[in-house]
């Protein structure tokens, strides 16, 4: 009874917090002056502009996917499953832009191709203007989209590659060489992570705020904060928003068809056996050039140029001086957020996993077709909903932040715990619940102990989602309660190019640094 | 009688799993349940415990009814079973005593009667010396034992056995059944045994329950079956 309690709260809260506001904001676009009308979306794909967003959109999505996975694969490979020397050392590196906002790297790609960048000081004019141009364009942006986004194809190779089981592998390689054994055997099994990559990649390249409206280029997500931002006018800001939701919709119904039976299957064939290492042999060095010249272009440049562009002392005093509190305040909403996100994530996806309830799919879907919706999207619905009289304590304080962290991110903690309580049979639980335990001694004693370092990972991985968020915090920030990432673009307009490059090298210290801590800590107790 | 099950079924799905079962056992009984596999022994085990209700038919246990048409009544941790699981579930980052004292400290048992229990029953099983290794540091057998012995503390009803010994070699498990058979008998304790292993099943019963498809085909003395095979 306790237990099924618990867990309905769980839902009953997320579905609150998360999904009603979306919806609220729907259904109200329907009532224009009291009355039920299509008014709202009477000017949906009537002018020229409405499809040119939607082939913008769809275009940039598709693209920075394929180029991500393009890439993404072959580099996870080779760090996973080589012996390439600095291995390590690279897909930490590579993996720095997802941590931080996106638009940073854009930034950090204007101050060196722009008008005015380091490109046109050296080339001259005539050359700043062509950089410029092909920056800020479909280009460009889909350039800086596979920059920030390559890591989570990266990833998710290097995590499948380690869950294959190594017999298989060598099975074939009684048969075959390695490649032919990478092509035939290995990659099919990790299919349905480059698949879930790639569906994550092309999902937050729809849902990208910073890099288009930075590099001016026009996406719905874009739009739709224009349109609030500009006019306050909600009905249109929801029209602009609705394709962005079906889009999503669809992308969704794609996964659960195709993406859900595979996954399943491939978990099966998990093993705890060592991984095997693929020599490279001769052609490591040709390897080893060919990966060093992409970290170069795609992180360890950007981050040179913000570096150096920032190195004075008064751009730092300034910088401080500017942002001391929304350092302080994202560190603040970040942990909150993050502390919720585990707390919903282990229950969600406890039932995720466990199957318990009967609409626990159900739960999940709204989790991720939450996550996928832009944070823009989110935030108008929020304020929508809270900006009354009496739910002025939550419209104006930190709590519709924390809000919207909760809508969005809920589905990053519950797939991630969910794929933690695998590893928890359930006999575990049913000898402890056999035992005469109760279910929150069940949950203190033997489920957490036993996810503990799966709800660890959780709360990192949601802390910096938190603090890098940029669309939600945009929309819903109260005045004096903006965070770093946001004071930082808000800023951008009047202030000198050091300046923000401090605010950007701080903004990636204080993501790196809690990090390194860990790291750090986890060397020396083990 | 301590345990009635009345004409129990359950499905998966619309496929029928247990179909129609009825069985009384008596107090201090050895019941052994033998069936291929996929009979949905495991299954009646579980309805038992509590895990999952049955779809249909009535369980009483200790002249209480637990679940009647498709309801439980009283849950897992409130029935007084106990039960060894086939992949033993000892938990991981607990000590062999801590597993075993779970249960006492989950029913409020205090600390001294707790200590005096478990160093009974980890004398019993001859395990005093590995009270404070986790089951990571056990052999197979070592685990079997405090698996065994952390379904005995809490002093069950009855003690329910799932396959306990298809994870050992055949000389451990002879050595094993030996023991549970000491240990039911020193305790008096009811017991349901689960096996698909006729040996087993011959070493072991008082009385077994053949299954077959979710139904009782034959149920006997060891050597009433053994004719009867
Ligand atoms: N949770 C479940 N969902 C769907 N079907 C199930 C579930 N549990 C069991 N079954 C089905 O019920 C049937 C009986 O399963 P059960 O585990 O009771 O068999 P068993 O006799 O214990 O077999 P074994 O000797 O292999 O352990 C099987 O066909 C199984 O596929
Ligand atoms: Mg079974």
């Amino acid at each position: 009874m306790a237990k099924r309690l618990t867990l309905y709260i769980t839902i009953f809260l997320f579905v609150g917090i998360g999904f009603v506001p979306v919806i609220v904001m729907f259904l109200k676009s329907f009532f224009v002056d009291d009355g039920f009308s299509l008014n709202t979306y009477g000017t949906l794909f009537q002018s020229n502009r409405e499809w040119k967003l939607l082939f913008n959109t769809l275009s940039l999505a598709g693209a920075t996917t394929f180029i991500t996975v393009l890439l993404g694969v072959p580099l996870g490979t080779l760090f996973a499953k080589t012996d390439l020397p600095l291995r390590r050392f690279f897909t930490v590196i590579f993996i720095i832009p997802l941590l931080i906002p996106s638009y940073i790297l854009a930034i950090a790609w204007f101050y060196c191709l722009g008008r005015a960048g380091i490109v046109a000081c050296v080339l001259g004019e005539a050359t700043g203007i062509l950089t410029s141009n092909l920056l800020f364009s479909f280009a460009g942006t889909l350039f800086v989209m596979v920059s920030a986004l390559l890591p989570i194809v990266i990833i998710l190779t290097m995590t499948y590659l380690r869950m294959v089981n190594p017999d298989m592998e060598e099975a074939a390689l009684l048969h075959c060489s390695w490649p032919v054994a990478l092509r035939r055997i290995t990659l099919p099994l990790i299919s349905p992570g480059i698949a879930l990559g790639a569906l994550i990649t092309f999902i937050l390249t729809l849902a990208e705020f910073g890099v288009p409206s930075f590099l001016r280029f026009d996406v719905y997500s874009v739009e739709s904060f224009t349109r609030l931002s500009a006019f306050y006018d909600f009905d249109s800001t929801t029209a602009a928003a609705v394709p962005l939701g079906v889009i999503t919709i669809v992308v969704l119904i794609i996964e659960r068809l195709f993406l859900r039976r595979k996954t399943f299957v491939f978990r099966t064939m998990g093993s705890e056996n060592e991984m095997v290492i693929v020599p490279l042999g001769e052609s490591k060095s040709y390897f080893l050039v060919v990966v060093s010249i992409l970290v170069f272009i795609f992180v360890i440049a950007p981050l040179c140029v913000l570096l150096c562009k920032s190195l004075s002392p008064s751009a730092y005093s300034e910088a401080f001086i500017r942002s001391t509190g929304s350092i302080m305040r994202s560190l603040l909403y970040a942990s909150v957020g993050a502390t919720c996100l585990v707390i919903f994530g282990f229950f969600l996806g406890y039932i995720l996993d466990r199957k318990i309830l009967r609409f626990s799919y159900a739960a999940d879907s709204i989790a991720v077709f939450l996550f996928a919706l832009p944070g823009a999207v989110i935030g108008i619905g929020l304020s929508g909903l809270w900006n009354t009289q009496g739910t002025n304590f939550i419209y104006t304080s930190m709590v519709i932040i924390i809000f919207g962290y909760i809508a969005q991110y809920t589905a990053l903690g519950e797939r991630v715990m969910a794929a933690t309580f695998p590893y928890v049979s359930r006999s575990m639980e049913e000898a402890a619940q056999i035992a005469g335990a109760g279910w929150y001694r069940r949950i203190f004693k033997v489920l957490v102990p036993l996810v503990k370092r799966g709800m660890i990972a959780t709360w990192l991985i949601c802390f910096i989602f938190c603090l890098r968020d940029v669309g939600i915090t945009m929309m819903v920030y109260p005045p004096g309660h903006d965070t770093l990432p946001v004071r930082t673009f808000t800023l951008m307009a009047n202030s000198p190019d050091n300046v923000i490059s401090a605010l950007c090298v701080i903004m990636i210290m204080i993501t790196l640094l809690p990090l390194c801590g860990l790291g750090l800590v986890k060397k020396y107790i083990t | 009688m301590i345990v009635k099950v009345e004409n129990v079924s359950k499905a998966y799905y619309k496929i029928p799993v247990i179909r129609e079962m009825s069985l009384d056992i008596e107090r201090g009984e050895r019941i052994v349940i033998l069936g291929p596999s996929g009979c949905g022994k495991t299954t009646f085990l579980r309805m038992i415990a509590g895990f999952i209700p049955p779809d249909k038919g009535r369980l009483v246990i200790d002249g209480q009814t637990v679940a009647d048409n498709g309801k439980s009544i009283i849950a897992p941790e409130s029935r007084q079973v106990g039960m060894v699981f086939q992949d033993l579930a000892l938990w991981p980052h607990m000590t062999s005593y801590k597993n075993i004292e779970f249960g006492l400290k989950a029913k409020r048992i205090p600390k001294t009667e707790r200590k005096g229990r478990i160093d009974t029953i980890l004398e019993k099983i001859q395990m005093v010396q590995f009270k404070n290794a986790y089951p990571g540091e056990l052999s197979g057998g070592q685990q079997q034992r405090i698996a065994l012995a952390r379904a005995l503390v809490t002093h069950p009803k009855i003690l329910l056995m799932d396959e306990p010994l298809s994870s050992l070699d055949a000389d451990l498990r002879q050595v094993l059944l030996r023991e549970i058979l000491r240990l039911q008998e020193e305790l008096a304790i009811t017991m349901i045994y689960v096996t698909h292993d006729r040996e087993e099943a011959f070493s072991l019963a008082t009385r077994i329950v053949v299954m077959k498809e979710g139904k009782i085909q034959k149920t006997g003395t060891v050597s009433q079956i053994k004719e009867w095979l």
